[in-house]
């Protein structure tokens, strides 16, 4: 009985971690195609192309203030942006289909400094063929698609600031 | 078949399928509401019940009016959790996964039928785009390490009973499995 009780409680702690553990890696993307360009306004009403970033490493990430997995994501993605934006590499949160009103709301319990910019008609993320959310796609400073990863990440995990730092060399 | 024969050739038949893959059942430690999860390797479904008030909440403060919040919440709406933590690709559809509900096979509603069902002018966009990227995606690619959160809906009333045939590829082969006896979320009026 104690066995079975046991394995009872290995399989429930299966299960929790299975559903709350971040993904693991980045997926390097085929062919590094170029990423599709984009003109959004950020909470500040600044004007944000893609385009202007050439020459920099871009982390481009999607997400919704409503999606759990976004939110736990949220504050690594600071943290790495920390670590990070002294290196040239810039950082952009699209938030998908919500308001000002809405997102800075979400910034009182989720802090965060890089730019957050809004696709409130959702095309920027149809155009980048996202599925769920979130999806973080890294760009290289050519402008070209180099990794993704579908799912939230522990973003200022060594093993992702060393294959974004890479990119620079 | 014979007795001896069957006697040892379905334990045979059956091994890669019961030593692989598990189904378990529980309460959320989060919510408390039941789970229900399939797992083979390191490819695992979980659905979690969402209360149809949870959800009416949800929808209504994203512009939904109280008719239609009020139909996706007594929809039998489950959140799913859909990882790849294995060392292999996987790709799924939802037209795939079969609602065997009272003997009848159906299939999910998906984001297409929800676009379908309420045209851009009989709901706010916000509202629209809300619903579509809350749910489970219709088709998805992961990559080891992927995984996607969404809502899934069985298009059954609250408090019915399902059994959930779901269909997948994992690095390329087809994986079919089935989650025994899931009940749809009940609504606060019932016991």
């Amino acid at each position: 009985m104690k066995t079975i009780s046991r394995l009872f409680v290995l399989l429930l702690l299966t299960g929790i971690v299975l559903a709350q553990e971040p993904g693991r890696g980045l997926t390097p993307m085929e062919g590094r195609p170029e990423a599709p360009d984009f003109t959004l306004l950020d909470l500040d009403g600044e004007t944000h192309h893609l385009a202007d970033y050439r020459g920099k490493v871009v982390i481009v990430n999607f997400w919704a203030t409503w999606c759990p997995p976004c939110r736990a994501e949220m504050p690594s993605m600071q943290r790495a942006w920390e670590k990070l934006r002294n290196q040239g590499v810039v950082m952009l949160g699209i938030d998908v289909g919500e308001d000002e009103e809405t997102v800075f709301q979400f910034l009182a319990d989720y802090p965060v400094e890089f730019p957050l910019l809004l696709d409130r008609d959702s095309r920027v993320v149809d155009a980048w063929g996202v599925r769920g959310l979130p999806t973080t796609f890294v760009v290289d400073p050519e402008g070209r698609l180099v990794y993704r990863a579908v799912g939230g990440r522990e973003w200022d995990s060594p093993d992702l600031l060393e294959a974004i730092r890479d990119l620079y060399r | 078949m014979s007795g001896p024969f069957r006697t040892w050739l379905m334990p045979v038949l059956l091994a890669p399928v019961l030593v692989q893959a598990a189904t378990e059942t529980g309460n959320d430690p989060e919510t408390g509401l039941r789970f229900w999860q399939w797992s083979e390797g390191g490819v695992s479904v979980r659905l979690v019940q969402r209360l149809p008030d949870q959800i009416r909440g949800f929808f209504l403060a994203r512009g939904f009016h109280a008719t239609e919040a009020d139909h996706i919440a007594r929809a039998c709406v489950f959140q799913t959790i859909f990882r790849d933590d294995d060392n292999h690709p996987v790709d799924f559809d939802l037209h795939d996964w079969r609602v065997l509900h009272q003997g009848a096979p159906s299939g999910l509603r998906v984001r297409e039928d929800w676009d379908r069902r309420w045209p851009a002018d009989m709901v706010p966009r916000a509202a629209r785009i809300a619903l579509r990227w809350s749910l489970l995606p219709t088709r998805q690619h992961f990559e080891p390490g992927d995984y996607n959160w969404g809502m899934s809906v069985y298009g059954l009333a609250p408090g019915s009973h399902f059994d959930l045939h779901l269909m997948m590829h994992i690095g390329g082969q087809q994986v079919e499995a089935l989650l025994p006896d899931i009940e749809c979320p009940r609504d606060g009026d019932q016991p």
